[in-house]
């Protein structure tokens, strides 16, 4: 893995990764079903201070993913293997109060659903302070100037008087604001943001991705972004890790992938969005088929049926992982030709 | 298909079909338990006008609550307007009735969001299209029916043997080209079509909206696609409307509104729409707007953007509610319209853009005006306008 080192265009951390995450493995299980697995041996690194991109479709793992690493993942009906060493302790094989002493310390959340992760009989004030009286023994009289400094430091307006709101009283974006506020209560050293603006409109999105971006420059947290928009990627993402059906299949800095996106799926992706800044009149090229027509990945690529640069072979072996001289890392027999790629 | 466009020989692509004016749809907010009594309105939409030319993709762009489904909904007279009219082919639809009403509609239709919830689950595909037209009474003939049913497929690039099957059996894109062919079922001579492809992955979206387009160039319809991602928008659209709250506040020919983006509030929604290239997200310059949408039931006053316009000045933008009007700036054509006071001085750079303070506007859900007196009692509410 420490060939994602290189990867980085600026400041090449000393320092060895702050999070591995290798061969992660999340298989469920329901009652008289057959075992569906939805992460399917995903490895990444995430240094100090970097900022790792997760981006797929709907249903490719991303939500699995950081759930599985948060421990925050039923405990019926599902299997987790593989390592996630977090300064040398492996958070898999931690118990259920080891990993919540982590959680909102170590490495804090923020989800898609501000709302959903938020308690709504409990004023913001108190639900920002509690993170802090939790992991820092600080008393809540304490906590709470600090509690409104915080809110101000990711742009809520009057805080004094936020502290007080619940929710339900809050916008969307406000209560986003709140939720990474509370995120970052105990200056955690890595937050996993899980679609954390797809539920919010482009000009409050705008908001939250440019805080973010700061916070990360200031703070030297390290942030793994999970995200279906490529566009919100490209702004923020130091390296980016392409997913499809429960795999990685395209590692790569992001000005490199974005460039020259060598696995047919990441080319697919970027000739099938309408960009804003295209020519008028040009014509899209979509992926044929959707992921229904996935083959497993243990006996072929998944990607097969809807991929335009199929050979047979990938019919009936699964593509090895691979790292180009580029330092980027793929899974496929037959990628793009950087050559035939019009993007620039 | 059989002859779509007997109905349409005299009219002429570019002709205005359907011609909204002073468009009011406001929603009373109810309270109490016995007797309803009214709080206040959400001015979903608020004084539009707005004409669909014969032929052409309209886009209408906006933020949630914006008012453009509700728009999109009075144009097809699914809501009664508070004050305003359309005209549709000439007619005022709000005052047809009956079978005339039933003959109207018949040529207005609408492509949902969510193909799932706009599906009935036990109707196969077939029995879906039938029913459609059936209401209409073009299902007269069974082997006329069969052929069309056929064509109707063909034409959303689905298989024959898709008529047999149920809604579940397919995929979201499979489902949004089965609402399709149902719109298309009727021959229709407008589409509206809200958010048709915000529901779908990111690789399915390309083939809906390529169809859309394949089905204009075939059956000269004429379509209004609502949509809040601007790239979507701009792909499909001839022209495009930017609404904010409630109301129009730019209208362009699609690549000209790009080019020459003229509205604040434009230009900051185009400077937010995230672009998948690095070098470009790195580079280009972004107009970040402070604070929050304030809510469609208490909009600001004047001009409705002045909570959180860069360029607002201290004369006439909080007093005076600016009208759509042509522009006097270089390189904007005829067709360009725009709703700002400042638009031109803006523009030349005689008005700088300056800082906002944010303001805090509450949930901004319509239903609950955070000065009500909820149960919390927000403490300090401020209000705009
Ligand atoms: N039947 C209704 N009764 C009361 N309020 C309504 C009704 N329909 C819509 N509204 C309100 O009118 C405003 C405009 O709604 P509309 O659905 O047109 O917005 P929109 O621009 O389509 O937003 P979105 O992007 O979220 O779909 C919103 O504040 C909405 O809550
Ligand atoms: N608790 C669960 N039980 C069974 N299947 C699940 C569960 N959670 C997620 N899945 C499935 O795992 C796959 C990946 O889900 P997810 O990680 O949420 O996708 P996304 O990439 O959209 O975040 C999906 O097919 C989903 O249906
Ligand atoms: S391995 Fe084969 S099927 Fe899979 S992406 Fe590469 S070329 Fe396509
Ligand atoms: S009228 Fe004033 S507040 Fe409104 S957009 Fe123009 S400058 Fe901004
Ligand atoms: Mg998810
Ligand atoms: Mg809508």
């Amino acid at each position: 893995m420490s060939a994602t080192m290189s990867l980085k265009d600026d400041a090449t951390p000393s320092t060895g990764p702050l999070l591995s995450v290798e061969d992660l493995r999340v298989t469920f299980q329901r009652h008289g079903e057959k075992p569906f697995t939805a992460v399917d041996g995903v490895s990444f690194d995430v240094h100090p201070g970097q900022t790792v991109g997760l981006v797929g479709e709907s249903g490719c793992g991303k939500s699995v993913t950081s759930l599985a690493l948060m421990g925050l993942l039923p405990k019926r009906g599902n299997r987790v293997e593989g390592r996630a060493t977090y300064e040398g302790t492996d958070l898999l094989s931690l118990s259920d109060k080891e990993m919540r002493d982590r959680r909102g310390r170590d490495i804090a959340m923020i989800f898609q659903d501000p709302l959903s992760s938020l308690n709504p009989v409990v004023s913001i004030g108190i639900q920002v302070t509690e993170v802090m009286e939790r992991h820092q023994g600080m008393s809540r009289k304490d906590a709470m100037p600090r509690a409104r400094d915080l809110l101000e430091r990711v742009g809520i307006p009057d805080p004094n008087a936020r502290l007080k709101n619940y929710p339900h009283q809050l916008s969307g974006g406000m209560r986003q604001r709140a939720l990474i506020a509370m995120a970052l209560a105990c200056e955690p050293r890595l937050l996993i943001a899980d679609e954390p603006t797809t539920a919010l409109d482009v000009t409050i999105q705008a908001q939250i991705l440019a805080l973010l971006k700061e916070l990360v420059q200031d703070t030297g947290t390290a942030l793994i972004m999970i995200t279906h928009d490529l566009g919100v990627v490209a702004g923020l993402c130091d390296e980016v890790n392409v997913l499809y059906a429960g795999r990685i299949v395209e590692r790569g800095d992001r000005h490199r992938l974005f460039a020259r996106p060598r696995h047919p799926y990441t080319h697919g992706l970027l000739s099938s969005i309408p960009r804003l800044d295209s020519p008028r009149g040009e014509k899209l090229t979509p992926i044929t088929g959707s992921v229904s027509d996935n083959l497993p990945w243990t006996s072929a690529c998944a990607f097969a049926p809807r991929c335009s640069h199929a050979l047979d072979v990938c019919r009936q072996e699964s593509p090895p992982w691979e790292w180009e001289s580029d330092g980027r890392g793929l899974r496929c027999f037959n990628p793009v030709d950087p050559e035939e790629v019009r993007r620039g | 298909m059989a002859d779509p466009r007997t109905s349409r020989t005299k009219a002429q692509a570019g002709d205005v079909l359907v011609d909204v004016r002073g468009l009011k749809v406001h929603f009373p907010i109810k309270r109490g338990v016995i007797f309803d009594r009214t709080v206040g309105h959400v001015y979903a939409v608020d004084g539009v006008d707005l004409q669909l030319r014969r032929g052409e993709t309209y886009g209408l762009v906006g933020e949630s609550g914006c008012g453009k489904s509700t728009l999109g909904r009075a144009i097809l007279n699914l809501e009664t307007p508070t004050e305003g009219t359309v005209l549709f082919d000439g007619e005022d639809i709000a005052s047809l009735k009956g079978e005339t009403l039933r003959r109207k509609r018949q040529h207005m239709q609408m492509v949902f969001q969510d193909p799932m919830s706009s599906l009935d689950p036990r109707q196969s595909v077939e029995s879906l299209l039938v029913e459609g037209m059936r209401a209409h009474g073009l299902d007269t003939d069974k082997a006329a029916t069969h052929a069309r049913l056929r064509e109707l497929l063909q034409a959303v690039g689905l298989p024959p043997a898709a008529l047999q099957k149920y809604p579940h059996e397919f995929s979201g894109g499979q489902r949004q080209r089965i609402g399709i062919a149902r719109a298309l079922s009727v021959d229709p001579e407008l589409i509206v079509a809200d958010e048709p492809v915000s529901a779908l992955d990111v690789s399915v979206q390309a083939q809906v909206l390529n169809l859309l387009e394949e089905l204009q160039d075939e059956f000269g319809l004429t379509f209004l696609v609502v949509a809040h991602d601007l790239a979507v928008v701009r792909h499909i659209s001839d022209r495009i409307g930017v609404m904010y709250l409630g109301g129009l506040v730019e209208e362009s020919e699609a690549g000209e509104l790009y080019d020459l983006p003229l509205h604040p509030y434009t230009r900051a929604l185009m400077s937010a729409v995230p672009v998948p290239d690095p070098v470009l997200e790195d580079t280009r310059e972004q107009i970040l707007l402070t604070g929050d949408l304030p809510s469609p039931s208490r909009p600001p006053s004047g001009c409705r953007f002045h909570t959180r316009c860069p360029w607002r000045q201290p004369t006439r933008c909080d007093d005076e509610r600016p009208q759509l009007r042509v522009v006097d700036v270089p390189g904007a054509s005829e067709g360009h319209r725009v709703a700002c006071h400042w638009v031109e001085a803006i523009a030349s750079g005689d008005v700088d853009r300056h800082e906002v303070a944010a303001e805090y506007v509450g949930s901004g859900d319509a239903t609950t005006p955070a000065d009500d007196g909820s149960p919390f009692g927000p403490a300090s509410v401020q209000e705009i306008g």
